[in-house]
C-alpha cells in the first residue's frame, strides 16, 4: 500500500493515509505521549438508508432501523461475542449508529495489536440466525421506549418530521418497535454484504499508534474483496416545510422547543467552507455573547440551554435553534425578526471574526481527544475531504459567504416543534 | 505524576505539568457541609459564573471567553459523601497556539480568580435583577430534573434511602428553597466560602505554573481563613427494605436499587468493593449485563455503581413495568452468584483489566476531574495507586465484599399505562 502523509504545521501533527486494494482507506495520526488508541472502524451505512440502490438505477426501500440493528447484532458470534474478545484485552469497546453511518470503536492501552486484530474480525463475520434476531428485537425494543420518554430526542425528531416530508432524517434512528420486526437474518446477510463492503468503509486510528505497523496489520486483515460503493438517493424536497408546527405532551418540567429552516438543495452536500459559514452565522446570531441571545434572556424568553446549530448532511441541510421557553412562539418570532435585521442591516465583520477566533480555538482543541480525532478523520473522509481541511476552510469563510447562508433562512422552510408538559 | 503546593490555609494547588496536551485547565473546587445553604452556594456559583466587576454582564464575559479563543468557562455543583463541592472551571487552548504573545492560560487563571474574589457586587449587593434572573433559571432546571427519567429516578431512590442523611438532601436545593434566597443570604455564602470551605485548586498545564499558585495566593492573603472540615455519615448495613413508587406516563418503567455497602468510611474497604460492584453490575462481562440484558432480553441497560465517599451501591435499570418483581428477583441472585462466588475468573480478571484500563488517561479534562475529586481526601492517590490496589483483589475479597452488602430501598418509576403507542408513524 502506498503511504501518504498529510502534516500540519500548525498542530505540529500528521495523518497518515493508506488505501488498501479492497477499497478500504486507513487513517492513523499517531499521538506523541498518549497512552492508548482510539480506533474506529466505520461504515457510510446510517438511518437514512432506507433504500437500496440497484445496479439498472432503481432503488429498493428496506425497514427502517436496519443500520442500528445490524450495529447490535455485529456484535454475536457463532464463537466468542466481540464483548467476551475485549475483555480479553481489557480494552474499552462499544459502537454507534447515526444519520449517516455506523462506527465500532474500542479505545485501549495493552495489546492494541490484539484489539484491533478483534474489532476487524468481528466487523467482518457477521452472524445471524431467526432465535438471535428475535432476542435482539427485545433488547432494541427496549432502548426504542427509553428514546421515546426522552424529551430532548422527541422534540428535535419531531422537528424534522415536520421540516421534511419523505427525507429519511425523519425517521428514527432505531426504527419502530413494527419497523423492527420485520426484519430477519436473511435481510441481514443481504444488507450486511450490500453495505459492509471495504470501498465503503473507513478505519481510523489516533493516540498510542505506529502507521507502519498498523498498515502492515491490517493489510492481511481485509477478507472482502472490492465491490461497488452503494449509491445513496438524492431526492430533493419542495423549500417548504412539510407542517408548520407540532406539539407534544410528556410528563415533563418545562417547555422545550426546537425551531428549524429547512434548506432547499439544488446538490446533496454542502461545501466545507458552507458548514463552517453556517457554524458562524449561529455565534453571530445566536451565540451567548451576542445582544440578541441577552435580549432574549432579560425578557425571561429563554434559558441557558438556548442555542443554534446548522444541520446538515447528505440530502438535507437546515438551521436549528432550540432551548426551553414558556413561550415558544414568541421566541420563534424574535428570531425570525432578528434574522430580517440581519439581512436588511448586514452582518458586523467583528462579529464574524471573534466567531471565526472562538470556532478556531475549539476546532484545535478537538485534536486533543482520541476519540474527537477518530471521529473527525471519520466525518472527513465520508465527507470527501482530506484531514486537516477544516483548519485551512475556516480561514478561506468570507463576509459574503456567511451572509449567503444567512439568506437559506426562510419562513417558508420553518416550522416550529414543541414538547410542553401534561 | 502531580506536584502539591499550598496556596494558603486549606487551600491545596494538585497541578500536573505537562505538554502533551493542546488545551490547559484550571479547576476550582470548594467544599461545604450539604446543609440548608445548598440553594444559596448555588446561586452564588451561578452568579460568579455570569459576570465580575471588570465584565459586567454576561455578554461582556462572553465575549472575553470568545477572545480567549472560545475557552470553555464552567460551573457545577456536586455531592461528595456528605459535602456539597462548588467548582469554577476554565479549558482553554495552550498559549504556543496563541495568535499574538498572550499567555492564554494565565488570563484564564486572573480570569477564574477575579469571577471568585471580585464578582460582580457593590456594598453586598450582586444586583437584584441578576440574583432573579439566576432564581428562574435554577428553578427551571430543578423542575427539568424530571424530564431525564434516568436519573430522576436516581435521585428519588437516593432521597427516599437517605432522607435522614444530608447526602439525601436535593445538591442544589429545592425550588422552594431557590426561591426563599435573599440577597443577604448570598453575600454571606459569599463571605462563609472564602473564608471556611476547602479549596482545592487543579491545574494541567504546560505552562508556568508557579505563576498561577502567587495570583490564588495573593488572592487568598485577603481573606481570614478558617476552613471547616467536613464529615459524612455512614450506615453499614440496612435491616428493613422499603419500597417506593411513582406512577408517570411514561413508556418505559425505571426500577433504582440501592444498597449499603457495608463501610464505615470513604477507603474502608474501596478495592474490594468496586471489583465487586464491577463484577455484578460494571462492564459488558458483568453479571447484570450477561443475565437481564443479554440473555433474559429484559432491558436495554441495567448497570451497579458504587459510591465510596457514601458507601452505596445503586442498581438501575430500564424496563416494563410489568417486569418488576422478575427483574428484582433476578438481580438478587446475580447478587447471591457473586457472593457465593459463583462467577468465572475470567469474569474478575476482565473486570480488573477494564478497571485498570479505565484508569489511562488521555485529557486534561479527566486528568484534572480525577484530581479534583480528591478535594476532601487527605492523601492524593495516583491512577497508578488505583491501579495497583484493583490488581491485588482476590476472588475471596469480591465474596466477602458482596457478603456485607445489604439491600435498603427500592424505588419504582412506573408507567401508568397512558402512553400512546407512536409506532404506526
Amino acid at each position: 500500500m502506498k503511504i501518504k502523509e498529510y502534516k500540519n504545521e500548525l498542530l505540529g501533527e500528521s495523518v497518515f493515509c493508506a488505501d488498501h486494494p479492497s477499497g478500504l482507506r486507513i487513517l492513523v495520526m499517531p499521538k506523541e505521549g498518549y497512552d492508548s488508541a482510539y480506533a474506529l472502524f466505520a461504515v457510510k451505512y446510517g438511518s437514512i438508508d432506507t433504500f437500496i440502490g440497484n445496479e439498472d438505477g432503481t432503488y429498493t426501500p428496506i425497514p427502517e432501523g436496519t443500520a442500528h440493528f445490524l450495529e447490535h447484532k455485529l456484535f454475536e458470534s457463532e464463537e466468542l461475542d466481540a464483548f467476551e474478545l475485549f475483555a480479553r484485552t481489557g480494552a474499552y469497546s462499544n459502537a454507534y449508529t447515526s444519520f449517516e453511518q455506523t462506527a465500532y470503536l474500542f479505545k485501549g492501552s495493552t495489546n492494541i495489536d490484539k484489539s484491533l486484530e478483534y474489532l476487524l474480525d468481528f466487523v467482518q463475520s457477521p452472524y445471524f440466525t431467526a432465535e438471535t434476531v428475535q432476542k435482539e428485537q427485545g433488547i432494541i425494543g427496549q432502548e426504542i421506549r427509553m428514546y421515546q420518554d426522552d424529551p430532548g430526542w422527541v422534540v428535535m425528531l419531531n422537528l424534522l418530521k415536520c421540516l421534511y416530508e419523505k427525507n429519511p432524517v425523519r425517521v428514527d434512528i432505531a426504527g419502530t418497535q413494527e419497523s423492527i420486526s420485520h426484519i430477519d437474518d436473511k435481510l441481514l446477510y443481504k444488507l450486511y454484504d450490500t453495505y459492509y463492503n471495504p470501498s465503503n468503509m473507513v478505519l481510523c486510528i489516533t493516540g498510542k499508534a505506529n502507521p507502519d505497523e498498523i498498515f502492515a496489520q491490517v493489510e492481511k486483515s481485509i477478507k472482502r474483496e472490492k465491490k461497488n460503493v452503494p449509491q445513496r438517493k438524492f431526492d430533493p424536497e419542495v423549500p417548504e416545510a412539510y407542517q408548520k408546527y407540532i406539539e407534544k405532551k410528556l410528563p415533563v418540567g418545562k417547555k422545550q422547543f426546537y425551531l428549524g429552516f429547512k434548506e432547499y438543495m439544488t446538490k446533496p452536500q454542502l461545501t466545507l467552507e458552507e458548514e463552517i459559514a453556517s457554524e458562524i452565522l449561529s455565534e453571530v446570531l445566536m451565540g451567548k455573547s451576542g445582544h440578541f441571545f441577552k435580549r432574549l434572556l432579560d425578557e425571561g424568553l429563554i434559558e441557558m440551554d438556548f442555542f443554534g446549530m446548522p444541520f446538515n448532511g447528505f440530502g438535507f441541510s437546515s438551521f436549528i435553534a432550540c432551548g426551553t421557553s414558556d413561550n415558544p412562539e414568541r421566541v420563534a418570532q424574535l428570531v425570525k425578526e432578528e434574522i430580517a435585521r440581519l439581512k436588511r442591516e448586514g452582518i458586523p465583520e467583528v462579529d464574524i471574526e471573534r466567531a471565526r477566533r472562538k470556532i478556531y480555538g475549539r476546532f484545535i482543541m478537538d485534536y486533543n481527544d482520541i476519540g474527537s480525532v477518530s471521529n473527525c478523520l471519520m466525518n472527513m473522509y465520508f465527507a470527501g475531504y482530506e484531514p486537516f481541511e477544516e483548519l485551512s476552510a475556516i480561514r478561506n469563510v468570507t463576509k459574503e459567504l456567511v451572509t449567503q447562508r444567512l439568506e437559506k433562512l426562510t419562513e417558508e422552510g420553518s416550522a416550529l416543534s414543541v414538547v410542553s408538559p401534561l | 505524576m502531580y506536584k502539591l503546593r499550598t496556596a494558603a490555609p486549606g487551600v491545596r494547588v494538585v497541578s500536573v505539568e505537562t505538554n502533551e496536551y493542546k488545551t490547559n485547565v484550571i479547576d476550582v473546587s470548594m467544599a461545604v457541609p450539604l446543609d440548608e445553604n445548598a440553594a444559596a452556594n448555588t446561586l452564588l456559583i451561578r452568579l460568579m459564573k455570569r459576570s465580575s466587576k471588570q465584565y459586567a454582564d454576561f455578554t461582556l464575559l462572553n465575549r472575553k471567553l470568545d477572545e480567549l479563543y472560545g475557552a470553555y468557562l464552567g460551573a457545577s455543583v456536586s455531592k461528595d459523601g456528605d459535602a456539597q463541592i462548588l467548582t469554577l472551571s476554565i479549558c482553554c487552548l495552550d498559549d504556543r497556539f496563541a495568535l499574538d504573545n498572550e499567555s492564554i492560560a494565565y488570563s484564564c487563571a486572573e480570569l477564574l480568580a477575579d469571577l471568585i474574589f471580585n464578582p460582580n457586587e457593590t456594598n453586598g449587593d450582586f444586583g437584584e435583577d441578576k440574583l432573579n434572573l439566576e432564581k428562574r433559571l435554577l428553578i427551571s432546571e430543578i423542575l427539568e430534573e424530571l424530564d431525564d427519567k434516568r436519573s430522576y429516578a436516581l435521585k428519588q431512590c437516593t432521597s427516599y434511602m437517605c432522607k435522614d442523611e444530608p447526602f439525601g438532601r436535593s445538591v442544589r436545593g429545592t425550588a422552594e428553597e431557590v426561591e426563599n434566597v435573599t440577597m443577604q443570604d448570598i453575600y454571606a455564602a459569599w463571605k462563609r466560602i472564602l473564608s471556611t470551605a476547602v479549596f482545592q485548586i487543579t491545574v494541567v498545564s504546560g505552562n508556568d505554573v508557579n505563576k498561577i499558585v502567587d495570583l490564588f495566593a495573593e488572592r487568598f492573603g485577603r481573606v481570614k481563613r478558617q476552613p471547616r472540615n467536613i464529615s459524612t455519615l455512614f450506615i453499614k448495613e440496612c435491616t428493613e427494605v422499603r419500597r417506593y413508587s411513582e406512577l408517570q406516563p411514561v413508556n418505559q418503567g425505571k426500577l433504582v436499587i440501592g444498597y449499603r455497602a457495608g463501610t464505615e468510611y470513604e477507603d474502608d474497604n474501596y478495592y474490594a468493593i468496586r471489583v465487586m460492584t464491577d463484577i455484578f453490575g460494571g462492564g459488558t462481562y458483568s453479571k447484570l449485563f450477561a443475565n437481564v440484558r443479554e440473555k433474559m432480553s429484559l432491558a436495554y441497560y441495567c448497570s451497579a455503581r458504587f459510591n465510596n465517599s457514601k458507601g452505596v451501591i445503586m442498581v438501575q435499570s430500564g424496563i416494563d413495568t410489568d417486569k418488576e418483581e422478575t427483574v428484582t428477583a433476578e438481580i438478587e441472585n446475580q447478587l447471591n452468584d457473586v457472593r457465593n462466588g459463583n462467577f468465572d475468573d475470567e469474569i474478575l480478571e476482565s473486570s480488573k483489566r477494564s478497571l485498570v484500563e479505565a484508569l489511562t488517561f488521555n485529557s486534561p479534562n479527566v486528568i484534572s476531574n480525577w484530581y479534583s475529586r480528591q478535594i476532601l481526601s487527605e492523601k492524593i492517590v495516583t491512577p497508578e495507586d488505583d491501579k495497583s490496589g484493583i490488581l491485588a483483589v482476590t476472588k475471596e475479597q469480591v465474596c466477602e465484599a458482596a457478603r456485607n452488602v445489604t439491600k435498603d430501598t427500592i424505588f419504582m418509576l412506573a408507567s401508568d399505562g397512558t402512553q400512546e403507542d407512536e409506532n404506526e408513524d
